[in-house]
């Protein structure tokens, strides 16, 4: 309606004024129109200040600053103010009209009326909006999906395309129409790309070659009532017997306040669920919910949630996401200083597992070593580890309560190297002889941990203890490794039932960039201090931890959490123990590289969608190799196999790549070799050929997107409501074979509303005044 | 303080002997004190702890190591001023081991603090048990344990913790010990152990195989040297080392070390005073450093 009035008022389109350019064609010199203008102004002036009558100063002043405007207007016409529009030859250019062909235009959300009906409406062979773009261009229809081609007409559309690649759809009509005087593209989409393209380096191109593009969007910009699992964020891989953690975006309209069930399904089979509560006035409700992977293989888990009343989509109620479920043997070493009680219940909590061996060095004596579940005789027949290549053999490591003294300093940077270089995991336990007790505040390993040492070595560390009861923090909520409910009590309530635990290692901070996940609390009628000291409301981190380069420390500074176990209060089938430390070390060897990893992009297509395989290749001292000769098999479900060659990637040390196009539906299984001068070694990953549903997961009509893709390539945006201008707006592009248009402005109808209006108000001034 | 102890021993022996015999014939009728125990009901309520007189209590608990030794009610195996079978050798033998412990491995295990010395002692009904998960229990030939201590030994022994059983011989002992046994594990039973078991060779390597034969306290009851007629008698099997096993199976997890015919105990008591060869509580020593290391790494 604004538009409307606005085009009655000034004759043109808002669009007009905006592409022409703005100039005077004035049939006379501009001095004598001027020098009349004077003439004119001059007389009149006089004569207001000269024949006074009954009007005051301020009269005389109105009115003359009246008659001023009025003639101000009058010569301003006669100058012949016009626009200059360079407007499109009829017929002579080309317009590419892209047609979204993929499913999500078959969402009703246009009344009843689907999405892909517009497109059969508007843009139908029959309709008036394609007859009036034909009447001034050829018209190039095309239509796009997972892939762009030329179209014959908006009839002859599926919407059956399960990708809506529209970045890469507008590239490749521009490069269609690229020989031809091409005044732009229009795309009639719901916006809902999910293209890998990169938009901005799409928009840079388009840009840069001056191709306007025109987008139209259809379907609603908010859905009436509908709930969507949006993303699922869940680990690559997990061990045999761990627990998945995964991170689920609801997103609702129109289910404030709600609460729905979210289950998790693996191959049909439903193995954990939980409850979402919509909050009222937020969009998107977050949800954490842990799996027990006790199969082993590719998984393809499915988080669902139950159709609710009255939805709108039903297709995006569940995500699917891949998880491979390593059955390995991980093996951590366990070096401990001194026997006591936590090797023992360490060694049994998790001596029935296994995924996970728990390689012992235990000193018992000075240089005296007692060795448990090594695999070979030799193995660390000679004490710790001397080498990065027998270090980095384990995928954990775990310090008891063993001084910084113990270890030499090359041995402390190895240990240092083996969380941030080889990516490893780091568990460093409580302990007279530990943390900042045991001496390793500024050594190379203090600043791998996720807590403050400072001070000297204490000698037989007899200086601090404190009662500690364990409470779990929000991040340690949602993580793994502190996951103890049951079916009746939730993981935060059990936290703090359990025994209180002791610690003699004072920690006084924590990094900046750890994460504490239990914190312990000094108990009413607790102890906390050093001797002579007592402490109130003394608190620790029980279990903290921090990234660190490519791997993992975490610091747990009590030294006898086995009384979660031992405990009076603790019942013989209580396994909670046991559980946790299984999480613990699963969660320190979970994303451990091997020497080679092999990562697709992505790890779920379409079948004939292409994937990228990216292998990382390592030595024995995990250092970037370039010279390795690497391939991958990749082998079918039908067990088909094809071998790829992986090409080094110049542009990155280590790094091969290459891709496969799948063909078949179902799990492909990519193993990858690396042949390097001293042996070979290899990688197995897992990728889901399948019907996906992307389509439908933000399914609501994308406008951010269509009006950017507009803006920054000299567009413009439409609604189904404002296409009509869609063919004058594009014949303003100054693209293709143009003549300029003198357009007058002098006769608009808002110059004469201002003139009568001058005028009546100088004589309404006038008898209000009692001049007249 | 026990060189008078040991005349009494050797001179009262016999009369211990018949004492023991008669104790052992009375708990087979369910009663702890026939007779009046040949006047030692006086000592006490059978249904009581008797407290040895160098007790001052157990040590505050920090999170070492500390040699926990298991008390029982009554006083079965009296033997004068060391009192019942449970406490016999205490405190020398508990201070006398964590000390070495402490000499010759890197664990600092309680030794003493004031009065208290060589470490706790604790009823097996007592929660405070949780706190030591090895435990020390000295002749159980005189061990009646009632429901609440076999229930409280079942739940330690199922949850993790291990029990070192010593310090008991032929003359009924063994009937009672099974006894016992039969109360906390139902479903399990002593296996006799071969000496190559990795509690022989946790620390020092034992070979077990000479300790019956040459030595005395170590080799049994029958006389010094383990030459005596007692060997295994009074219903039991052959004196050795026997261990129960979680399910039976000894490739499992070993949760009580039994010391049958073995006095491990008084070697480490009287070892540097003369009255015990020095050979002889060596290899006591070097047997309880063993079980010791083996307890807290296995």
């Amino acid at each position: 309606m604004l538009s409307g009035l606005f085009e009655f008022l000034f004759k043109y389109r808002l669009a007009v004024f905006e592409e022409g350019e703005f100039t005077l064609g004035a049939p006379l010199p501009l001095i004598l129109i001027v020098g009349g203008a004077i003439v004119l102004a001059v007389p009149a002036m006089t004569t207001y200040f000269r024949v006074r009558g009954k009007s005051s100063a301020r009269d005389r002043v109105v009115l003359t600053a009246i008659r001023v405007a009025l003639l101000t207007v009058v010569v301003g016409c006669l100058f012949r103010p016009m626009l200059l529009l360079s407007e499109a030859v009829p017929r002579r250019n080309f317009v590419g009209v892209l047609l979204d062909d993929s499913r999500s235009m078959r969402i009703a959300d246009r009344g009843d009326r689907a999405r892909a009906d517009f497109v059969r409406d508007t843009l139908g062979e029959s309709s008036a909006l394609l007859a009036r773009l034909r009447e001034r261009f050829q018209v190039r229809l095309f239509k796009f999906g997972t892939s762009s081609a030329r179209a014959d007409s908006a009839g002859g559309l599926t919407f059956e395309d399960r990708e809506t690649r529209l970045v890469d759809a507008v590239e490749a009509a521009r490069q269609d129409l690229d020989a031809v005087p091409l005044s732009g593209l229009v795309v009639v989409s719901d916006g809902a790309d999910n293209a890998l393209t990169e938009v901005n380096d799409a928009l840079l191109n388009l840009r840069a070659r001056g191709v306007p593009v025109f987008t139209v969007g259809v379907g609603a910009e908010r859905f009436q009532r509908d709930i969507e699992v949006q993303r699922v964020e869940v680990a690559r891989q997990v061990l045999l017997g761990g627990t998945l953690v995964a991170d689920v975006i609801v997103r609702q309209r129109g289910f404030d306040g709600d609460t729905v069930p979210l289950v998790v399904e693996d191959e049909g089979r439903i193995v954990a669920s939980a409850t979402v509560r919509m909050p009222a006035g937020t969009e998107a409700a977050p949800v954490r919910v842990t799996v027990r992977m006790t199969e082993p293989g590719p998984r393809v888990l499915a988080f669902r949630i139950p159709l609710q009343d009255r939805e709108q989509v039903v297709e995006n109620n569940a995500q699917r996401s891949l998880v491979t479920v390593r059955d390995n043997v991980e093996r951590v070493l366990y070096v401990e200083g001194e026997p006591r009680y936590e090797v023992r219940f360490i060694r049994a909590a998790v001596e029935a597992d296994s995924n996970v061996q728990v390689v012992l060095l235990q000193r018992t004596a000075e240089g005296k070593f007692l060795r448990l579940g090594v695999s070979t005789g030799d193995e660390l027949v000679a004490g710790f580890p001397k080498t990065r290549a027998e270090l980095y053999r384990y995928r954990g490591i775990i310090l008891g309560s063993i001084e910084a003294s113990f270890f030499s300093h090359d041995q402390l940077t190895m240990l240092s190297d083996f969380v941030s270089v080889r990516g490893g995991g780091l568990l460093l336990l409580g302990g007279r002889r530990s943390f900042s007790e045991g001496g390793y505040a500024g050594t190379p390993l203090a600043d791998a941990m996720p807590v403050v040492v400072e001070g000297a070595a204490i000698a037989d560390s007899l200086t601090f203890f404190s009662d500690l009861v364990a409470s779990i923090t929000p991040a340690g909520l949602g993580h793994a490794v502190t996951q103890i409910g049951t079916a009746r009590v939730s993981t935060a309530d059990r936290w703090p039932q359990m025994p209180p635990v002791t610690s003699v290692n004072r920690i006084r901070r924590v990094k900046p960039g750890a994460v504490v996940l239990l914190n312990g609390r000094m108990p009413q009628g607790g102890r906390a201090g050093e001797p002579g000291e007592t402490l109130s409301g003394y608190e620790q981190p029980i279990v903290a931890y921090q990234r660190f380069g490519r791997g993992l420390v975490v610091a747990m500074p009590v030294q006898d959490d086995w009384q979660w176990k031992m405990h009076a209060d603790i019942p013989v089938e209580d396994l909670t123990f046991d559980t946790f430390w299984r999480q613990m070390l699963r969660w320190i060897t979970s994303d451990v590289p091997g020497r080679v990893s092999t990562r697709a992009t992505p790890d779920q297509v379409n079948p004939r969608s292409s994937v990228q395989l990216r292998s990382v290749v390592l030595d024995s001292a995990y250092l970037r190799v370039n010279d390795a000769k690497v391939s991958a098999i990749v082998t079918a479900p039908s067990g088909a196999q094809q071998t790829l060659a992986l090409d080094w990637a110049v542009d990155e040390d280590g790094e091969y790549r290459g891709s496969f196009v799948p063909s078949e539906e179902g799990v492909y299984r990519v193993s990858t070799k690396a042949d390097m001068a001293y042996g070979a070694v290899g990688d197995e990953t897992f990728i889901r050929s399948a019907p996906l549903d992307a389509e439908y997961t933000l399914a609501e009509m994308r406008r951010p997107l269509m009006q950017r893709i507009a803006d920054e390539t000299g567009g413009r945006f439409y609604t189904p409501e404002t296409v009509g201008t869609l063919p004058e707006d594009i014949a303003m592009t100054k693209r293709g074979v143009t003549v300029i248009n003198q357009m007058d402005l002098w006769d608009m109808p808002v110059i004469f509303l201002l003139l009568v209006g001058l005028a009546s108000s100088e004589w309404v001034y006038r008898k209000v005044r009692g001049l007249a | 303080m026990k060189h008078a102890m040991r005349g009494v021993c050797g001179a009262a022996g016999a009369m211990l002997l018949l004492a023991a015999v008669a104790t052992d014939a009375g708990a087979q009728r369910g009663r702890r004190f026939p007779g009046g125990d040949f006047g030692m009901g006086a000592l006490g309520d059978p249904n009581s702890f008797y407290t040895p007189p160098d007790f001052r209590g157990n040590p505050p608990y920090d999170g070492r190591f500390t040699f926990a030794r298991i008390k029982y009610r009554g006083f079965g195996h009296w033997s004068g001023r060391e009192g019942p079978g449970w406490s016999h050798d205490y405190p020398d033998a508990d201070v006398h081991l964590t000390k070495i412990i402490r000499e010759i491995t890197t664990m600092r295990p309680f030794t003493n603090l004031g009065d208290i010395i060589g470490g706790a002692i604790v009823a097996l009904d007592d929660p405070a048990l949780a706190k030591y998960p090895v435990a020390y229990l000295s002749e159980p030939g005189a061990w009646y344990p009632n429901p609440d201590e076999a229930a409280g030994l079942r739940k330690f022994l199922l949850k993790g913790g291990f029990v070192i059983v010593d310090d008991f011989n032929g003359f009924g002992d063994w009937p009672t010990f099974e006894a016992a046994i039969q109360k906390v594990v139902p479903e399990l039973q002593p296996i006799p152990l071969k000496g190559t078991e990795a509690i022989f060779d946790s620390f020092f390597k034992v070979d077990i195989r000479g300790i019956g034969q040459s030595n005395g306290d170590l080799g049994g009851f029958g006389g010094r040297g383990g030459r005596g007629g007692f060997r295994g008698g009074g219903g039991g099997p052959p004196y050795g080392f026997y261990g129960i096993f979680e399910k039976n199976d000894p490739t499992k997890r070993l949760m009580m070390l039994v010391c049958y015919g073995r006095d491990i105990g008084e070697a480490w008591q009287w070892s540097g005073s003369g009255f015990v060869p020095v050979d002889e509580s060596n290899e006591a020593f070097k047997l309880g450093v063993n079980f010791i290391i083996y307890a807290l790494t296995h």
